[in-house]
């Protein structure tokens, strides 16, 4: 059982995050493994584990050929990666990003499930793992809190607002899991110490055969403005005059929270 | 070495994870003495594989040693072993000095000072028996030495005593601020041997006891000024009966005259070079919280950072971080060259170390104010922690002497 596990590398969230002139995001910093992707790779890794044998794949796209989220992952275990990293990937929109991604899951060859967070927490376009997934011709089931694959099938628990629903495929699918489908593991130190010796495949747009379909030229969306979000509105006022319970009962009761 | 290598940012921003979302939400309970450490300790060792790196690394070393072979193993080809270096051990203990650090005590005493002494002082089958369990948290260890009426002059005072009573020892006497007491499951005992000579000619001696045996009495914690997470408490042996297995080294022939006391001297300087990292995380933790408290911190119409006041004391603290910093970093690069500090050495750095922790902490505090002083803060805690780093594992005094001795020799 060999699973591929789509991973971002972005700001670190606690660090006030900067824009570049051209609206994107500065990732001139070293980023950190995005902690929903996190949540993927424990999945991959237990369901390697259960199958008995095979294992993890990354892949990400990144600037500069950043490797500090991914060593965070391949210290939980995962067995190798593939990095696209590219000048030539600067600007790449989301359906770009998943057409990188599918190429990089073709190049890994063997892949029997793709894993990915159910959006980043730095884009949050939300969109990527069905893109893949359409690329693919793969199925694509989405928000899973729960995968269990056995004889070929993968069954997942997709979280809905009410409760759930049971989806069901064959493999190789694409699925996309919830925070909090698995707790992460921490990276052993041994892990840690292994992970910088583990293979990392470099690739650039070329070697992946998207020249000219990915990056600014390739993107079909673009950023025209970005603006602050509104200032939150001062809330009502109630002078208690006898009346305010009753007063905030029939707010509650609006919001349909009581 | 200046700064942490890639490896060791990672072990200690995972750390760093662990200790907030593990320790923390316990940080209430851990310092009211209301619950152990152990359980938590035994997560952290479980969830970076400390417990199985301790194990392997002692599986190689007792194979070693059964091949007749001496000298610390070797790393293995997967990177186990002491590929990280010391880094390993003294990350952790920063980290969790940043939030508990009675709870490296508590660690340090069962998986340094106890497995150590067994481990330097052994024969092969005793470490089986006991340091094994001690190095992977599996148990908990206490060393035996204090005595209400011996502390610094540790074994000139001594008045614990083994008597040879056929191929038996007959132990007594007590023992007070020994950390882990209360829970110990395993204690290396040191006293003194009774073959009707004076006491001061007397040889020191080292037993290994368990938690139960018939005479021995673990009490519970006593209340102290701070490192609440490290239980401290007093035995009592009242004629403990244990054969030859017990004791440490299996033959009264490993203890020449002055022997038992330099097997210790060496159990020392293990001790002192941990507390510079104890030291680290304390300051570390000081400048986190007062570095923002003076920005945010608004009195006569400014952040107090603006007075030249509060600037001294984060100048001052800063130089402190530094200093410690560099002394951790020496310890690395002498352990990764494979040169021991001396106790000498030892002693300056854990002297210097433990002076300068107090101090920001105190600082910490004054910048604090009133907030300072109250529990909510954080700040008193570390400053009533950091007290003990002056007195325990051989107080300033005792490292002042162990310095001037070098120097004067």
């Amino acid at each position: 059982m060999n699973v591929v596990v789509c991973v971002k590398q972005i700001p670190d969230p606690s660090v006030p995050g900067q824009l570049e002139a051209d609206h994107t995001l500065d990732r001139s910093a070293k980023p950190i493994l995005d902690e929903s992707d996190s949540f993927g790779v424990e999945m991959a890794l237990q369901l390697v584990d259960a199958a008995g044998g095979g294992e993890v794949t990354l892949i990400s796209l990144a600037p500069n050929g950043e490797v500090s989220g991914l060593r965070t992952a391949l210290a939980m275990g995962a067995a190798k990666a593939v990095l696209a990293s590219d000048d030539a990937f600067a600007g790449t929109d989301a359906l770009g990003t998943a057409k990188v991604l599918a190429k990089c899951i073709e190049r890994v060859g063997d892949a029997d499930l793709v894993l990915a967070a159910t959006e980043s927490s730095d884009g949050y376009t939300g969109t990527v793992p069905v893109q893949v997934a359409e690329l693919l011709g793969w199925p694509a089931l989405t928000f899973a809190k729960k995968v269990d694959i056995a004889d070929g099938v993968v069954t997942i628990q997709r979280q809905t607002e009410a409760g759930y629903d049971v989806v069901q495929s064959s493999l190789p699918a694409v699925v996309s899991v919830t925070a909090g489908v698995v707790e992460p593991r921490y990276p052993s130190f041994k892990g840690i110490m292994a992970a910088k010796s583990k293979p990392v495949d470099n690739v650039t747009a070329a070697d992946l055969g998207l020249d000219g379909q990915v990056g600014w030229a390739g993107a079909r969306q673009s950023i025209v403005k970005v603006e602050q979000a509104p200032a939150r509105l001062a809330g009502e006022k109630f002078e208690d005059d006898g009346t305010a319970a009753e007063k905030i009962v029939a707010f509650l009761e609006d919001l349909k929270v009581i | 070495m200046f700064e942490w290598s890639d490896e060791h940012q990672m072990i200690r921003t995972a750390v760093r994870e662990f200790v907030d979302k593990e320790v923390r939400p316990h940080r209430e309970a851990l310092e009211h003495g209301d619950m152990p450490p152990y359980e938590l300790l035994r997560k952290l060792y479980s969830s970076f594989g400390m417990d199985q790196m301790a194990a392997s690394s002692f599986d190689r070393r007792i194979a070693k040693e059964e091949a007749g072979e001496t000298g610390r193993p070797t790393a293995d080809a997967d990177g186990e072993g002491d590929a990280g270096g010391g880094g390993m051990t003294l990350l952790p203990i920063i980290e969790l000095c940043k939030c508990s650090p009675g709870m490296v005590t508590a660690m340090g005493v069962s998986v340094g000072l106890t497995s150590a002494a067994i481990m330097n002082k052994g024969t092969i089958a005793q470490k089986k028996r006991w340091a094994r369990d001690l190095l992977t948290l599996d148990k908990i260890g206490a060393w035996a030495i204090t005595e209400p009426n011996s502390g610094s002059d540790a074994f000139g005072s001594m008045q614990a005593v083994a008597r040879i009573d056929g191929d038996e020892f007959v132990l007594n006497g007590s023992k007070t601020f020994i950390t882990n007491g209360p829970f110990a499951d395993t204690i290396v005992f040191i006293c003194k041997l009774d073959e009707g000579n004076p006491p001061a000619e007397r040889r020191v001696v080292q037993f290994v006891l368990d938690k139960g045996m018939t005479g021995l009495e673990q009490s519970k914690p006593l209340r102290k000024m701070g490192m609440h997470s490290s239980p401290t408490g007093m035995l009592f042996l009242d004629d403990v009966r244990v054969g030859t297995d017990r004791l440490l080294g299996e033959s009264l022939d490993a203890y020449a005259a002055k022997a038992g006391r330099e097997a210790s001297k060496a159990t020392f300087t293990i001790e002192r070079t941990g507390v510079a990292a104890m030291a680290l995380g304390i300051i570390e933790r000081c400048l986190e919280l007062s570095v923002p408290y003076a920005k945010s911190r608004i009195q006569f119409g400014q952040p107090i950072g603006n007075y030249q006041l509060i600037q001294l004391k984060l100048a001052k603290m800063e130089v402190a971080r530094l200093n410690v910093e560099g002394l951790v970093f020496r310890t690395l690069e002498m352990a990764a060259a494979g040169k021991g500090m001396g106790l000498a050495q030892a002693s300056a750095s854990k002297l210097y170390a433990a002076q300068a922790a107090m101090e920001v902490a105190l600082e910490a505090v004054q910048i604090f104010g009133g907030n300072g002083y109250m529990a909510e803060y954080e700040v008193e805690q570390l400053a009533r922690d950091a007290k003990v780093l002056q007195i325990y594992a051989g107080t300033d005094e005792i490292q002042i002497t162990h310095i001037a001795r070098a120097l004067l020799a």
